[in-house]
């Protein structure tokens, strides 16, 4: 099984070592586990794993410095773990470069499948990116601009569209306000959550089948916001 | 510069006074002169009493004393014979200087005794008075800044003080400086100590142009300063007391939530340790039905632990006052949403019914803690309403506030738990019988109020409702306009 893929967790808590190893390894994953930030790092740069599952709460390094001295020499995605009421930390982790994130305690389906949203979309990044991306009824065209829902085409405006399309090509990612609002709106708007509030509820309103309950475009609270598209 | 003046007007009136008695002496023996052939000699002696006492009476003994000898003289040189001399040649003439001078003595020892006396009378009264105002002043005062900032003003005025300073020591030492400048580069002229029972309490520093202490001023500042001692032991005594008081209360919230917690932990850990054991154990065979029951018994309830600590945390941040809101302008109805869309498991045997308009606007607050109000909120209703009752989400805008109503159709609270409810580990229910660690509705209030809003409950005809109010202003902040954004673009 040399193709499975490496998976790296730095955590040093041995319990949720010991639970996630046995968990990943039973899913036919490689693990190699690490319980200080700096073993972490220098494994990373011997074993380049394709995936790394990360504490925020390290002894020795902050969770966010982990992530922006990864990100200084690999895209390596990195999944952040941490416990409730630290939106402050995961966000800025999310910003330092971190893929997505998990609240501890969390449930095993919830890990799996940020484990495979993070492998799928690095693997994406280095081949081709899928044009269409499918969610329940509604059809989005990232290569001809069109959105259907149904067999029905729904007109949105260009700023509503860039939107969804950012959302997306980033299905099942968390993304970040500060990332979407960059992105969309360009960085002098990146404080303005408000815009992504109003434009979120409209972009809800035309896609969602039930605008009060979404399935689609899902809030996550304090952090940002996923796009959760067929698998 | 003033005492010089006013040393220099003292003079001046004395002068006066010397003077005023003089002329008086000198119109009334030009009378007499003029009726000298009328008047005996004894009896113009005896006349000459009366102009002397109401000088002495009314200007003091010096002046007195002097006019009994000028009177003298001028008795002796214009009625006593030989005329126009100083020649005294009967013994009688000096009984009569003699006379003159004791009356002068004696007259100014009374009046003097006496207006000695309503100086004191006047002196005690307003001694009294400044007493009396000091101690109302200090009454009822808890805190020990304004108690010194009382006295300070009060030995400023009456001191007649250019500054005072008024040091207090103990747990928590401070001084109050009146005029609020630095002190003056001397040394003050007075330090009078603040003493009690227990000791001395801080010291009053006063600079002033008067450097002598007069006896009735020394006594006023004793006085002065160990009601000062007092009112500031009162205070520390009432602080002492009420933080007892508040230690004592915590204390009594750290048992209730050992003991809820306690309760509530075991429940969802006996159930984790029972399913895990006994799948553990192969008691439960590999394709039995029970086995995914246990299962799903170990998912749930480590869920329900993990909201329980949770909560815990959440109320512990309230109580420390450390739960402040990260205000943006979010929208209701996405809050909402994002909550029910969490809860859609919890609510499969009740209906949901939101009903928030749409033109709402956007409101000033903390996404995550408004959402655990919702969440909390909701999740109490399905916990007491029957199944297939209904949940209803209000919202609409009344004044400058948003008002959210959370009805259900569960049972009433009796009115006079209506504002229990948001107590701590308030519960109208035994404990035994709903699951939960009554704080989800103390957690709703703690993050409402620390949003400026307020929350309270209310009997419906078909169930409860719970309502809070939030202002749609955040410091006078209004609402941000968006951008247009046109189908054209």
């Amino acid at each position: 099984m040399s193709n499975a893929p490496h998976i790296l967790v730095i955590d040093d808590e041995p319990q949720i070592l010991r639970a996630i190893r046995t968990i990943l390894t039973e899913k036919q994953f490689r693990v190699t586990t690490a319980s200080r930030g700096e073993e972490g790092l220098a494994l990373v740069a011997a074993n380049e794993p394709d995936l790394v599952i990360l504490d925020l709460g390290l002894p020795d390094m902050d969770g966010a410095e982990v992530c922006q001295r990864l990100r200084e020499w690999t895209q390596t995605p990195i999944i952040i773990l941490s416990v409730r009421d630290s939106e402050r930390d995961k966000v800025a982790a999310l910003d330092m470069g971190a893929d997505d994130y998990l609240t501890k305690p969390f449930g095993i389906e919830e890990l799996l499948a940020r484990v495979r949203v993070a492998l799928r979309h690095s693997s994406r990044m280095q081949g081709t990116q899928s044009k269409v991306v499918n969610a329940g009824t509604i059809t989005i065209d990232l290569a001809f601009h069109n959105v259907k829902r149904g067999d029905k085409e729904v007109k949105l405006t260009g700023r509503e569209y860039k939107l969804l399309a950012y959302l997306a090509s980033n299905h099942g990612r968390v993304l970040t306000h500060q990332s979407i609002l960059t992105h969309v709106w360009g960085p002098e708007d990146a404080d303005h959550t408000e815009y992504l509030r109003v434009y979120m509820r409209q972009l809800r309103k035309k896609l969602e089948d039930d605008p009060e309950r979404p399935q689609y475009i899902l809030t996550e609270p304090g952090i940002g916001y996923r796009f959760i598209a067929d698998e | 510069m003033n005492s010089v003046n006013m040393q220099n007007s003292s003079v001046l009136s004395r002068l006066w006074q010397y003077l005023l008695a003089f002329l008086l002496i000198a119109v009334i023996t030009m009378i007499f002169f003029l009726a000298r052939d009328v008047l005996d000699t004894t009896l113009i002696a005896l006349l000459y009493l009366i102009p002397l006492g109401m000088i002495t009476a009314f200007l003091g003994l010096g002046p007195g004393l002097t006019s009994a000898l000028i009177t003298f003289l001028a008795f002796n040189y214009f009625f006593i014979q030989p005329y126009y001399t100083f020649t005294v040649h009967q013994p009688a003439d000096v009984a009569i200087l003699m006379v003159f001078l004791i009356v002068a003595v004696v007259i100014s020892q009374l009046v003097g005794r006496a207006q000695a006396g309503l100086v004191a009378a006047t002196a005690r009264e307003r001694e009294a008075t400044q007493l009396y105002e000091l101690s109302t002043a200090f009454a009822g005062l808890p805190n020990d800044h304004a108690i010194v900032q009382i006295l300070a003003k009060q030995v400023y005025a009456v001191a007649e003080g250019e500054y005072v300073e008024l040091n207090v020591k103990g747990a928590h030492p401070f001084a109050y400086r009146l005029p609020e400048v630095e002190p003056p580069l001397r040394s003050p002229e007075l330090i009078i100590p603040i003493e009690a029972a227990r000791g001395v309490l801080g010291e009053i520093r006063l600079w002033r142009a008067a450097p002598v202490i007069s006896p009735t001023e020394k006594r006023l500042f004793q006085t002065f300063t160990s009601q000062g001692a007092l009112a500031l032991e009162r205070a520390w005594l009432a602080q002492a007391e009420s933080r007892a008081r508040v230690l004592e209360e915590s204390d009594q919230l750290k048992s209730a939530i050992l003991s809820s917690v306690s309760h509530e932990l075991r429940t969802p850990l006996s159930t984790i340790k029972a399913a895990a054991s006994s799948l553990r154990g192969k008691q439960v065979s590999w394709d039995s039905p029970a086995r995914t029951e246990l299962i799903a018994a170990i998912d749930d309830e480590a869920d329900h632990l993990n909201m329980l600590v949770g909560n815990l945390l959440d109320m512990s941040r309230i109580e420390s006052g450390a739960l402040k809101p990260k205000r943006e302008w979010n929208i209701l109805p996405e809050i909402i949403g994002s909550v029910l869309a969490r809860m859609k498991h919890l609510a499969e045997e009740h209906q949901i019914k939101v009903d928030v308009p749409e033109s709402l606007p956007l409101l000033p607050v903390d996404y995550v803690q408004m959402e655990q109000v919702f969440t909390n909120l909701v999740s109490n209703s399905l916990k007491y309403a029957p199944a297939n009752s209904v949940v209803c989400i209000r919202a609409q805008v009344e004044d400058e506030s948003i008002h959210v109503q959370v009805s259900n159709q569960g049972p009433q609270v009796p009115p006079q738990d209506l504002k229990r409810i948001f107590d701590k580990f308030y519960r109208i229910t035994a404990a035994d019988k709903v699951t939960g660690t009554g704080l989800g509705l103390s957690i709703c209030k703690g993050i409402i109020e620390a949003h400026g809003g307020n929350i309270w409950a209310e009997n419906i005809p078909d169930g409860l409702a719970f309502h809070f109010r939030l202002p749609l202003t955040w410091d006078g902040a209004q609402p941000p306009q968006l951008p247009m954004d046109t189908e054209a673009e």
